[in-house]
């Protein structure tokens, strides 16, 4: 069953489009596939999301990244979660961590123990029992231990960069390994008429590219899978309004935090992203809430460093493709759907659209039963994702705006519904394999938003309240202590991974 | 210490495994709580014939319940085995074993079975299964538990064969120990206020009440039949309507597998006990007479029966096992002919899940719909799992197994099927009892063998691939040699 190099073509280069091809000539062989990238210089990158999650680093890993050479490269620093200000009510300020509250006790889960103690007056933050959202708090970062027993070990970390940055490296680690990049604009995109299969690419150039699979890397635009093969959005505007951005970069801040900063505004919210050069930032809205004057005007009244340069409007709408694989067409990125960069999660579905890719790496001759099982995959990250990220704009208080009382008031999945309900009657969270959000984080929006639970698991009353009460008093003292152990983010940076002095410069305060 | 609002008292009605396992499972959990629970016992089903066939997920219960190897060995006649033996359910292929093998082997990140598919066309005649520990450990008559209670090292899991009485005395025995009352007496009413039961009124007119009431009574589900949510039958799905139990001599030596073996109206299981061996038979009543299938036992298994035979009716489906105040456990929740070792799997999924959404409140009980879904989503997984049995099966030609090819699939099992066929790839649900070695050996064994593979396997040479084959049957050997045989532990003579 040995056949000829499967022949890739991917178009578009932006964060998707490079991650596929260093995946895909990172991990397959010659012998397996040849890869060709088609993009244009003049079709910029979308390039906002420049948080992650830590599962890129597996990711990373999987092709042979070398971190701390990465990081140098893209002007990156480290995440161990993301600060959520006036989310839920306004003065609020929780950190959504990449890490676990507590640890379990007699098979009772940390945050039931935390309940029963605060419904019988012995209140608690609950951030002061999770170790990353200590060391967020506290601007200090390290590497987790491996020791499952050391409270240092109960957190995970990604990263924040400057995704053009790492959209060109990339592009040299690809190009490096043989990847034969073509710079030009997709004229035509031919079907076959009697399969409907992609049969091949006309470029401005008037060349035509055939293959065998097609990577629609080409963004909100959907060149082939929009355009082409006509496969419908599912929107999902009227659980997630915001539909623009306006982005702008300051200088670096002296607050240089291990963690990504979202603040909610009348209409919608705003990023504020550390890179070692400078401050990401900006403002996603609903232009239904607002006008793009008075988010402007918001957001560069809203800037803790100098602007760089004039804002940067995006345009987008919430949802995805129906189907992302079709035929011998894959979307990957933006062109397969869009969730907002609320909970970094855009390089992420990305990731798992490669990574499922090459699971289920086709023939010549595209199996439907491969196809299907990646779209069943796809669309429950999706749905997961989709579900977490409307849970925040739904629990909220807020009177100040339309946006958060629309948000208060619509309708919501009854997947979301059903999960709020059980945990505020009994703070019960799901735990499912499959897909994003694991208990902790659920846990960290619904009590920063101001939806502690109600109840507890009865098991909990299996041990006594004064023990209880102590190893919550003990817990906090680790957490503690140990992060004051720990290096500050700015100099682990400086140690770790800190640009050559000639592109430090523009960083200098 | 009970939150205020919270459950006081449960009350379990039923009979069996699942009446007494319920008891003994919430005593365990909620007992120092100070939650009271009781069981008002009905007549018992068993009879002395009557096996339980247990996953080994099994010992995950027992370990809540502060059960243990040695104590339910030993007080069920009961045998450890490594797996099922699957014989003549397709014609021109031989017997396939499902073994429990804990770990999926791979090469270079790539499932070994990627590159049996790529050797097996190239003209290789060993059996996928002789690559897996569990199986050739298990055809070996070996066992990872001794009679010790000693679990060794081998990746592999074992199922547990258990005299169905013994078993049953041995859980209500810890139960009453644990704190459980017991009220020996049928149920003859039921006094509800809409969807919730204050109380079960018994034969001498007792009133007892309860905050949650767990039916645990068996086909009969005495307080849920009749309630919100319909029985979903499958009896479209499933051909078996009749299931018998028997027994006959213990094997010599003991087999470390149960012998699961079709024929033309259904399938004959064989379960090896230390003093004896459980015959069971599902079948369908229009192909074959309950005397005539009787009749044919001895000859269809080469044993002499001994003791009674008794033959039941069946019917698959489930219904919502949580409504108001009452949750249905084991088969008053859902019925599956006892296949591939299922059965108490039922009860342990039901009960995993009530123990985890356990009510807070005895007014309100959102907890319900959630159960649910959860216990809905693992036993259709487990009905997909026999049910594939069914649809690969090879016997053209006789009544009850071609319906059963070409029996409507439910679409879940139809994906799995033509993903596993492309690609030798298990598909994977978050609510499963099988993993995906599991389905693989199942699928395979009844001969689908996907059409392609991995793509990655095409980078090793077929040198390299012979000599890693080698290395690996090489270490499956060394492997099986180190077990001690199951006979020696747990045979007549042990």
């Amino acid at each position: 069953m040995t056949s000829a190099p499967l022949r890739v073509v991917i178009v578009g280069g932006g964060t998707a489009g490079w991650m596929t091809a260093a995946a895909l000539v990172g991990i397959l062989k010659p012998e397996e596939v040849s890869v060709r990238l088609i993009e244009s210089d003049e079709i910029g990158a979308i390039g906002v999301g420049e948080a992650t999650l830590p599962q890129m680093r597996e990711f990373n890993d999987l092709i042979g990244i070398v971190e701390s050479d990465m990081m140098r490269k893209t002007n990156a620093t480290f995440k161990l979660g993301i600060e959520f200000r006036d989310w839920g009510f306004k003065g609020s300020s929780y950190v959504h961590p990449f890490g676990a509250f507590g640890k379990a006790m007699g098979g009772v889960t940390f945050h039931h123990r935390w309940t029963r103690a605060r419904l019988n007056g012995f209140a608690s933050n609950i951030e002061d029992y999770s170790y990353a959202v200590v060391a967020s708090r506290r601007n200090r970062f390290d590497f987790p231990v491996k020791d499952p027993e050391a409270i240092n070990s109960t957190y995970d970390y990604a990263y924040h960069f400057d995704a053009s940055l790492y959209a060109s490296y990339l592009r040299g680690w690809s190009e490096a390994r043989g990847l034969l990049r073509t710079e030009g604009k997709v004229r035509q995109v031919a079907l076959d008429p009697e399969s409907g299969d992609v049969a091949s690419l006309v470029l401005e150039t008037g060349e035509t590219v055939t293959a065998d699979l097609f990577i629609d890397c080409s963004g909100f635009r959907g060149l082939i899978i929009d355009q082409a093969l006509k496969v419908p959005f599912e929107d999902w505007t009227h659980w997630l309004p915001c539909d623009r951005a306006l982005a702008v970069p300051t200088t670096r801040s002296e607050d240089f935090s291990p963690y990504t900063r979202s603040t909610a505004r009348e209409g919608g919210w705003q990023w504020r992203i550390p890179l070692q050069h400078r401050t990401g930032n900006g403002y996603v809205y609903s232009s239904a809430f607002i006008s793009d004057d008075e988010a402007a005007s918001t957001l560069m009244a809203n800037l803790d460093g100098e602007p760089l340069a004039e804002p940067r409007p995006v345009r987008f709408r919430s949802g995805r493709r129906t189907t992302s694989w079709r035929k011998n067409c894959i979307a990957i990125g933006l062109a397969s759907g869009f969730l907002e960069p609320l909970e970094s999660t855009s390089i992420y579905l990305t990731q798992v659209a490669i990574i499922n890719l090459l699971k289920l790496w086709p023939r010549a001759q595209v199996d439907p039963a491969l196809a299907s099982e990646f779209n069943r995959i796809v669309d429950n990250e999706y749905d997961k994702v989709r579900d977490f990220l409307i849970l925040h704009y739904h629990v909220n208080t807020r009177d100040d705006s339309d946006l958060w009382r629309h948000c208060r008031e619509m309708e919501i999945p009854d997947s979301l519904r059903e999960k709020m309900a059980l945990f505020e009657h009994r703070g019960h969270i799901a735990l499912y394999q499959h897909g994003l959000f694991s208990p902790p984080s659920w846990l960290s929006v619904f009590v920063g938003q101001g939806r502690a639970p109600k109840g507890y698991h009865p098991m909990a009353d299996n041990l006594s309240l004064d023990v209880i009460i102590e190893d919550l008093k003990t817990t906090r003292q680790r957490v503690s202590d140990r992060v004051d152990a720990m290096p500050m983010h700015d100099e682990f940076v400086r140690d770790y991974a800190a640009v050559a002095p000639a592109s430090a410069v523009g960083a200098a305060p | 210490m009970t939150a205020v609002g919270g459950i006081r008292s449960v009350v379990v009605v039923g009979r069996d495994a699942a009446a007494w396992l319920s008891a003994l499972t919430l005593q365990r959990a909620f007992g120092r709580t100070g939650l009271k629970v009781s069981v008002v016992a009905m007549p018992s089903l068993l009879q002395a014939t009557d096996v339980y066939a247990a996953l080994p997920s099994l010992a995950g219960l027992h370990a809540l319940l502060g059960l243990g190897d040695v104590e339910v060995l030993g007080a069920t006649s009961g045998v450890p085995f490594l797996g099922q033996r699957f014989a003549d359910w397709n014609r021109d292929i031989p017997a396939f074993l499902h073994a429990y093998d804990m770990l999926r082997v791979g090469i270079d990140d790539v499932d070994f079975v990627h590159f049996w598919v790529k050797a097996r066309a190239e003209g290789l005649k060993v059996a996928y299964e002789d690559f897996a520990l569990g199986s050739v450990a298990a055809k070996q008559g070996r066992t990872v538990i001794d009679r010790n209670g000693f679990v060794g090292e081998a990746p592999i899991e074992a199922g547990y064969t258990l005299d169905a009485v013994g078993y049953v005395a041995l859980i209500r025995r810890r139960a009453i120990q644990a704190g459980v009352s017991v009220v020996e007496d049928a149920v003859i009413g039921i006094d509800r206020h809409g969807d919730r039961i204050a109380a079960v009124i018994t034969s001498d007119d007792q009133r007892v009440e309860a905050d949650l009431f767990i039916d645990a009574s068996g086909a009969e589900a005495v307080l849920s039949r009749g309630q919100s949510g319909v029985f979903d039958s499958w009896r479209e799905l499933f051909g078996v309507d009749r299931l018998l139990s028997a027994s006959a001599k213990a094997l010599r030596p003991l087999p470390a597998f149960s012998q699961i073996a079709a024929f033309e109206a259904g399938w004959i299981g064989l379960y090896p006990l230390k003093d004896r061996t459980g015959v069971v038979a599902a079948w369908d009543s229009r192909e074959m007479s309950d005397d005539t299938l009787i009749n044919r036992l001895s000859t269809e298994t080469g044993l002499s029966l001994e003791g009674e035979c008794r033959v039941t009716g069946f019917e698959p489906g489930m219904r919502p096992a949580w409504s108001g105040n009452c949750v249905a456990v084991g088969e008053a929740a859902v019925a599956l002919e006892p296949l591939d070792a299922v059965q108490l799997q039922l009860t342990h999924l039901g009960l995993s899940q009530l123990v985890a959404l356990f009510p807070v409140s005895a007014e309100a009980m959102p907890e319900a719909q959630a159960y649910n879904a959860g216990l809905a989503a693992f036993v259709l997984n487990v009905r997909d799992f026999q049910l594939a049995h069914y649809r690969l099966n090879g016997r053209v030609g006789e009544g009850f197994w071609d319906r059963a090819r070409s029996a409507p699939v439910p679409t879940g099992l139809e994906a799995r099927i033509r993903l596993f066929a492309a690609r030798g790839k298990i598909a994977q649900f978050d609510e499963e009892s099988f993993q995906p070695q599991s389905w693989t050996a199942s699928f395979l064994g009844h001969g689908l063998i996907p059409s392609s593979y991995d793509p990655r396997v095409d980078r090793i040479s077929p040198e390299d691939q012979m000599a890693r084959f080698r290395s690996l049957l090489g270490k499956v050997a060394e492997d099986v040699r180190a077990m001690p045989s199951v006979d020696s532990q747990f045979g007549a003579g042990a």
